[in-house]
């Protein structure tokens, strides 16, 4: 089974059913808003148990850094030149400012390079465009065509009839 | 809710008694993944738990939890862990992690246990080591540095 070149629409869907297979983001509604090989966009509607402060309203910084990784793990996919399965290495989050409670959170993450055995990734996060929560750098093993699973490609990029 | 991590005596109480239980029961997405704390039972420190839920995991596959939840359960860790160790009651912000992921991290129960490596009058640094069945054989390490900002201090 063969596919032509995945366009931007083709990545949306694939980078969508990647997240939304996670159960941890799927429970939050995490959603897929831009998917391809220069970048990936994601977005997360609030929910108060996102809060690290109830009383303040502030964003817990350990979601900040559980978005940056997914992200950061979606932005791979597109990157190589078939999908393989990349468990992440290490992941390094600065904290700029609490997020705040109340407004969804942004996620844009990108692949910098990538080598024969890791793929080093960076992503923000963000509520107010002006005004960036957090930075990360993750850095992601390249696991090989030999160690991912069969079909990894076909069921990222499977259609999908919606009729069923 | 008026017993709250900005209520400086509160935070004194809870610390005195050491209650780390109360503070837990006031972080809403700690106990959406499900993080609980005991007393080392070899009496050094606290012992923080995972619950391995449904909802935490991060790859079907393998099945494995999400590595970013593993990263949320050891900043939570670190965060309350300062919160006792320190010399007086104050509500530290996280500034930056660094998290190495060791192992696959099943789903089964993960437990972390943490080390206060320096409190300056600003800065603290943690380190965290997270396992499963052997604390020998760590499933993650991560290194949090913190400012530590008065309690009355509005976002320090």
């Amino acid at each position: 089974m063969s596919f032509p070149t995945p366009d931007a629409a083709d990545w949306r869907r694939a980078i969508t059913r990647f997240v939304t297979v996670i159960p941890h983001t799927r429970g939050l509604g995490l959603t897929v808003l831009e998917a391809g090989p220069e970048r990936v966009l994601l977005r997360l509607p609030w929910d108060d148990d996102l809060l690290g402060d109830t009383a303040r309203g502030l964003l817990h910084g350990g979601v900040a850094t559980m978005l940056l990784d997914t992200a950061c793990g979606s932005a791979v996919l597109p990157a190589l030149p078939e999908p393989e399965v990349c468990p992440t290495l290490d992941l390094r989050v600065d904290h700029y400012r609490p997020g705040v409670t109340g407004q969804a959170l942004y996620i844009e993450a990108r692949v910098v390079s990538v080598t024969a055995s890791v793929v080093f990734t960076e992503g923000r996060l963000w509520q107010d465009a002006e005004r960036p929560v957090a930075r990360g750098v993750a850095n992601f093993m390249r696991l090989g065509a030999r160690n991912t699973p069969t079909g990894f490609k076909q069921a990222l990029f499977a259609v999908e009839d919606d009729n069923d | 809710m008026t017993e709250a991590f900005h209520d400086i005596e509160w935070l004194a109480r809870t610390r005195q008694r050491g209650d780390v239980s109360a503070w837990l029961a006031r972080i809403p997405y700690a106990r959406r993944i499900g993080v609980s704390v005991e007393t080392a039972p070899d009496g050094d420190g606290l012992l923080f738990r995972l619950a391995p839920r449904e909802d935490n995991i991060g790859n079907v596959l393998l099945p494995a939890l999400h590595g970013g939840v593993v990263a949320a359960f050891m900043e939570t860790a670190a965060t309350l862990d300062l919160m006792l160790a320190a010399r007086e009651p104050r509500l530290p912000r996280v500034v930056d992690v660094s998290i190495d992921y060791l192992r696959t991290v099943r789903v089964m129960p993960t437990l972390a246990r943490c080390e206060l490596l320096r409190e300056g009058r600003r800065m603290a640094n943690v380190r965290v080591r997270a396992w499963q069945d052997d604390e020998g054989a760590p499933v993650a390490t991560a290194r949090l540095h913190f400012a530590l900002g008065g309690v009355t201090t509005q976002d320090a």
